[in-house]
């Protein structure tokens, strides 16, 4: 019994060792009038990261990008949670689809 | 602003224009009115309405995955009723074809327009020019409804067996697409494991360009696909394709039988 206790605690951290050192690099996107802060992301390539957007805008915006096959609409003053990649080294475009010619921004895997 | 406006609308017209001109033909060609497309797009507009209104809320749930959650289940609904719609055409089945056909309107409506909804409301808030927000909206969705309209004038054209055919042909590739729609919006919140892209076909069409909005509305198309997406993909036209051997084989032997 004391056996099958002691193997059970070592694979549970085991698994917790695994799950924190796998955890998904978060990055902070915020959009204020109507532009992305950073407007230029740098991520780990190949590695899967969860992009946390903020919107500081009364107004909403959406998220777009064709390279990174992502859409997501962000009302005014709220947030949004998107995860991309892992992605191959290289730049990766996206903008603002509500307002196209001034919300724009590229994620630089390297 | 005027021009941005205009993509916008457009982009989201087209592909509830390419569906529509579709199910236009099929109803059509069956005589069955009218009904169920304003049935469709009423409830459509309705939902999108409370749909808009509820969406900070929706979108808050799942851990802010409820947007996508949401809008998955919506295409993954309306990919079982195409898939529907084209088996009864294959079969040459009437039966409940109207209420399916009102359930894709319903649905797609519903998802095309609450971003329309949501984009408006924030253009009023922001006091912008209406009037020019609401003609360059207008102009996007004309230049939508005039795809729509060709789409339909081009499938129509043909001898009704044809036509049925290329119905039954556009009615699957939509519905691959939707169904890999769904698939990456789950993938975008993480409920499904993203892969790297299978392939890369941006360099010879842009998913960006005129062409590549077009091939996406009626195709599916998507430069760099994940795993996940090409199989569902490749699954709801194999399943098509087996239905249309099948019952191709079995008419065939029942004429020797006889």
């Amino acid at each position: 019994m004391k056996k099958i206790t002691t193997y059970s605690l070592l694979v549970a951290i085991l698994i917790f060792t695994q799950y924190v050192s796998a955890a998904t690099p978060i990055i902070e996107i915020r959009i204020r009038d109507h532009l992305f802060y950073p407007a230029e992301v740098v991520i780990p390539a190949n590695v899967k990261v969860k992009l946390l957007v903020i919107n500081q805008d009364p107004t909403p915006e959406e998220f777009e990008s064709y390279e990174l096959n992502r859409e997501k609409v962000i009302v005014g003053n709220g947030k949004a949670i998107i995860f991309v990649g892992p992605l191959d080294p290289g730049e990766y475009p996206f903008f603002g689809e509500f307002n196209m010619s001034t919300a724009l921004g590229k994620i630089i895997a390297e | 602003m005027l021009l941005d406006i205009i993509i916008l609308v457009l982009r989201e017209t087209l592909e509830a224009g390419a569906l529509l001109s579709v199910l236009l033909c099929v109803s059509n060609q069956s005589k069955h009115g009218l009904n169920w497309l304003w049935m469709g797009l009423t409830i459509g507009c309705i939902a999108a309405i409370f749909y808009a209104a509820n969406f900070s809320a929706v979108g808050e749930t799942f851990d802010y995955a409820g947007q996508e959650v949401l809008d998955a289940s919506i295409q993954i609904i309306v990919c079982i009723c195409l898939l529907v719609i084209c088996c009864l055409l294959i079969l040459q089945k009437q039966l409940c074809i109207v209420p399916v056909m009102t359930v894709v309107i319903a649905l797609s409506i519903t998802r095309e327009l609450t971003e329309m909804i949501i984009f408006y409301t924030g253009f009023f808030q922001s006091q912008g020019d209406i009037g020019k927000a609401l003609t360059s909206g207008f102009i996007g969705l004309m230049i939508g409804v005039s795809f729509g309209v060709l789409c339909y004038v081009a499938i129509s054209s043909w001898r009704p067996a044809t036509s049925k055919k290329l119905q039954i042909a556009l009615l699957t590739l939509i519905a691959a697409g939707i169904s890999a729609q769904a698939i990456q919006l789950l993938i975008q919140v993480d409920w499904i494991s993203a892969s790297k892209p299978v392939w890369d076909t941006g360099w010879i069409l842009s998913e960006s360009s005129i062409l590549g909005q077009l091939t996406y509305a009626v195709l599916g198309y998507e430069a760099t696909p994940t795993y996940p997406e090409v199989v569902l993909y490749s699954t709801v036209i194999l399943i098509i394709t087996s239905v249309s051997l099948v019952t191709f084989m079995q008419k065939s032997r029942t004429p020797e039988q006889a």
